[in-house]
């Protein structure tokens, strides 16, 4: 009933008054030309109102005739007429559509920003900073890259543990978790020095504390190198007895020590390149959040390619995330070149190199060794490196 | 064929009395709605009481605020607050 309630909705009926004698023969005459009427209301004497659809109620108006009855429509009801009414009122329509487009394009600026944190002055000087790079009331919404400020976010604030930024219909909501740094030693807090890595003594000047190991002796991570029990007195074994003797202080002290790197490489005899033939082909392709419709004009005639997004567009921001993206592939060709054991050995070298310059950043090196041989299959060149340097390997701990 | 006969054939056959004999089916649901299959045309209608012409003579029925819900060819529709469906001869 529901279906057919809704059928006539879709296509429109109209409510009529029927006046005259004889409605029950109109009804009657209608019931055997099988036109449709329903709702049928007495008004009146000589009053019947009904509900007819259109194409039946244009059947039945010579009937009415023939009856000697009056039709009058009172009410035109559907969607059919709703949609004829709005076809004369064009400027309501326009005006309709204005005001959508109105939200949408105000719904499209920042209006206000939000910074949730417990911290007061961090919030308030987040929004400052925020302002002073642009992150104003008013600002068009899609452009921003909220990455790009998280980032400037977390270095400029050492102490944010975490940063989200979120955009909420046109509200810019930022999220920050202060970091809970680890507490400080400080100065008087009794500590002693320990190795962080294995190593060589090299050199060991303890400016407060007692030096427990002495220059070329072999200590391992976490060997305490600096005491912060410092003794009183010469009787050591008195002072196991009294403990009052022993006195607790910050240690400090530079532990130099020889440690040692080693780094290693692979590097194939033979290497394979890809290069571009020159070939490329262009397309577009619609990205819904991880889901991706392409637009190829047939196959990819490439049987090896290399897919570069040129342009994205973002087309409905983040949370439905609609992109259309400008894509290219590139048509790509291997070759093999044989590098042989030489070159091969000069590009591990360089690979070694820059690895030994990360690693000896601000430290000296005193040896360095460096191995070239052939893998087992004849296939590739191990580059091997052992380098020793001299660092500060201590490293403060607080004594429970 | 005469009435005696048709009723006994369709006693036999086990089948539906009003398509054999022609005769109007009046369901009543409630004291809301009454449902003629088989009518021959309204008679009267008014807000409470509607004339329905049948082969068995004409069915009114009376209550208030009666309305004809639909009206096809062999199918009415009446409803409203019933209160007595009676056959006129």
């Amino acid at each position: 009933m529901l279906l057919i309630k809704l059928w006539h909705y879709f296509f429109g009926y109209v409510i009529i008054k029927i006046v005259g004698e004889y409605a029950e023969r109109l009804l009657n005459q209608a019931a055997l030309q099988k036109l449709y009427l329903w709702d049928i209301k007495r008004e009146n004497s000589n009053e019947l109102t009904a509900k007819i659809s259109i194409r039946h109620f244009f059947k039945l108006a010579p009937l009415a005739r023939k009856t000697r009855c009056r039709i009058r429509i009172i009410k035109r009801v559907g969607l059919f007429f709703a949609i004829l009414k709005l076809k004369r009122r064009k400027s309501f329509l326009v005006g309709a559509l204005l005001f959508i487009a109105a939200v949408y394009f105000m719904s499209s600026f920042i209006w206000s920003i939000e910074v949730t944190c417990p911290d007061e002055e961090l919030k308030l000087s987040v929004i400052e900073h925020l302002r002073q790079w642009g992150i104003k009331e008013g600002i068009f919404k899609y452009g921003i890259d909220k990455e790009y400020y998280i980032d400037k976010l977390l270095t400029e604030y050492k102490d944010l543990a975490w940063a989200e930024i979120e955009i909420r219909g046109s509200r810019f909501i930022v999220e920050l978790v202060k970091k809970q740094l680890p507490p400080e030693l400080e100065e008087n807090t009794p500590c002693d020095i320990i190795a962080s890595k294995d190593g060589i003594i090299e050199e060991i000047i303890a400016l407060r504390g007692e030096a427990l190991v002495k220059p070329g002796q072999t200590v391992s991570k976490g060997d305490v190198l600096i005491t912060g029990k410092v003794t009183i007195g010469q009787d050591v074994s008195n002072e196991e007895q009294n403990g009052g003797n022993t006195l607790l202080v910050h240690a400090e002290g530079i532990v130099k020590a020889r440690v040692w790197y080693q780094k290693a490489i692979k590097v194939p005899l033979v290497e394979i390149k890809k290069i571009p033939t020159g070939n490329s082909k262009k397309s577009l392709v619609l990205q819904f959040q991880n889901h991706i419709f392409n637009f190829h004009l047939g196959n990819i005639p490439y049987t090896l390619y290399e897919k570069k997004i040129l342009k994205e567009i973002n087309i409905l921001p983040k949370p439905v995330g609609l992109k259309l993206n400008m894509v290219e592939y590139v048509e790509m060709e291997t070759t093999k070149e044989f590098l042989g054991v030489e070159k091969a050995s000069r590009k591990a070298e360089a690979y070694l190199l820059s690895q030994l310059e990360e690693i000896s950043n601000e430290n000296d090196i005193t040896q360095k060794k460096m191995e070239f041989m052939l893998d087992s299959d004849e296939q590739s060149v191990i580059g091997s490196m052992i380098i020793e340097v001299v660092e500060d390997i201590g490293q403060k701990k607080q004594i429970q | 064929m005469s009435e005696i006969i048709k009723r006994k054939i369709s006693d036999a056959l086990d089948l539906p009395q009003d398509i054999i004999l022609n005769v109007p089916r009046v369901v009543v649901t409630g004291k809301i709605a009454v449902f003629i299959e088989n009518h021959k045309g309204i008679v009267e209608y008014n807000s409470d009481s509607v004339k329905i012409n049948t082969s068995v003579g004409v069915v009114c029925i009376k209550g208030k605020q009666l309305l004809i819900k639909t009206i096809v060819a062999d199918e009415i529709t009446v409803e409203g607050e019933i209160s007595a469906v009676e056959f006129e001869e």
